[in-house]
């Protein structure tokens, strides 16, 4: 019960943090996906399987307040939440330039799948406002690097 | 290395969850625009949440302005006034006109008629998949608000239509610079017909204007024609940017719309056509 409901104050969090972005500036939706930093994040600290379902809640919701089909979003989180949970939990990825790689490469790897499945269901050229979603795992990098490290240091003193 | 119970129900899970969102983007797919229940359910669930953020963060702008930007606020003040006073002059000679054509007494009641078809609506969130697509806004089905309402920014330009999922306090309306959006316009000078849709990069286009059809210059205003039942005719819509014939059947003709997306804070959604009116 506990884990649900830290599920769904993540996911809560993600979606606060995406509206308010929008508001302040669209384009940056476009470079900073919060869905996916949220999830990275999450499934780093509690392990694949909590990532794998806070991935498909997020997903979902970020396809249900888009245009596009129900269930691409969906699904890139999905694998991005299992397999940032799942490798975290077989490598250190602790140190700050190797927490960053491996998020960039997550968010790369996220990004990725998402295009491939939107390019696939609407045979169309994916939209990357003048190239600023490809800015978008090197954001997710930087800034879930400095959380987690931020997150751990907080946590260090208490424990 | 074999598997530990535990890691075969991740794998599990992971199956069944990816199972999961293959097979709703394989529903979703044939149904085209429409949307399912639960896509419906999802929306209405968490937009309320958006209403309620983005309602806290203009309160919080609000009582920024109110009580420290006492400066810029006086100047804006200036401002709106101005704009009423010339407003004020514009409606008493349209009002002076259209007696010719009617009554007072009519007169006074179609406007009473429009006022209450107009809709004040505020955005309160984009679209995360492509913010040219479609926005969000604070009114639903509890406001009146239904699917294919027209919409347009506070100088009247026109913003898209009203798409579903409609939820009781809030809607979508998808823009008319998305590639799906459809409109039809007409040129200002010229009278080329066409239908214009987005590019999913805050442009649009017109499209099915043979090369052979005359008229149509660069610079020409575009209005809504009301042929697709939709939109109510006479709103603008763009402004013809570039036309270009290049050995294809249609003409490329490149519209700039008139709606500012940087300026999408508020919106009018019309409720009726009400062109019967005058």
């Amino acid at each position: 019960m506990k884990e649900i409901l830290k599920t769904a104050a993540a996911t809560l969090a993600a979606f606060v943090l995406y509206s308010l972005l929008g508001r302040v500036d669209p384009s940056l939706l476009l470079i900073l996906n919060t869905f996916s930093l949220v999830v990275i994040f999450f499934s780093m600290l509690k392990g694949e399987l909590f990532g794998v379902v806070l991935g498909a809640l997020c997903g979902l919701l970020q396809d249900s307040f888009s245009m596009g089909v129900f269930g691409v979003a969906g699904l890139s989180k999905t694998l991005l939440g299992f397999t940032a949970g799942y490798v975290s939990r077989r490598m250190n990825v602790v140190p700050f330039f190797r927490n960053f790689i491996f998020i960039f490469i997550l968010a790369t790897g996220e990004l990725a799948v998402w295009a491939f499945l939107y390019a696939l269901v609407f045979s169309k050229r994916l939209i990357t406002g003048n190239a600023l979603l490809f800015f978008q795992p090197l954001a997710t990098a930087v800034l879930g690097s400095v959380i987690f490290t931020l997150a751990r240091r907080l946590k260090a003193p208490q424990s | 290395m074999p598997f530990s119970l535990r890691e075969r129900k991740n794998v599990v899970v992971l199956a069944g969850l990816v199972f999961f969102n293959l097979l709703l983007i394989s529903i979703q797919v044939p149904l085209g625009s429409e949307h399912t229940l639960f896509k419906k359910i999802i929306f209405s669930v968490f937009s309320p949440i958006q209403r309620v953020v983005v309602s806290a963060g203009a309160a919080v702008s609000g009582t920024w302005s109110g009580f420290f930007r006492l400066r810029g606020v006086r100047v804006e003040n200036q401002k709106l006034k101005k704009n009423i006073f010339f407003l004020r002059q514009e409606n008493m000679l349209l009002l002076d006109r259209l007696k010719f054509l009617q009554g007072d007494k009519m007169i006074q009641d179609n406007l009473a008629a429009i006022r209450k078809t107009v809709l004040s609506a505020r955005v309160i969130g984009v679209d995360a998949s492509n913010y040219y697509k479609s926005i969000v806004i604070n009114r639903g089905g509890v406001d009146g608000v239904k699917a294919n309402m027209a919409v347009c920014d506070k100088h009247g330009n026109l913003v898209g239509r009203v798409i579903e999922p409609v939820a009781l306090k809030e809607a979508k309306v998808q823009l008319i610079t998305d590639e799906d959006a459809g409109v039809s316009v007409i040129s200002g000078t010229d009278k080329v017909v066409g239908v214009l849709s987005g590019d999913s990069r805050g442009n649009c286009r017109i499209k099915y204007v043979v090369t052979t059809s005359p008229g149509g210059q660069e610079g020409e205003d575009l209005f809504t024609t009301g042929y697709d039942k939709l939109f109510p005719p006479g709103i603008r819509v763009g402004k013809i940017t570039l036309i270009n014939i290049d050995g294809s059947f249609f003409k490329t003709i490149l519209v700039r719309p008139f709606f500012n997306y940087g300026d999408l804070d508020q919106v009018a959604v019309l409720k009726e056509h009400f062109e019967d009116l005058f």
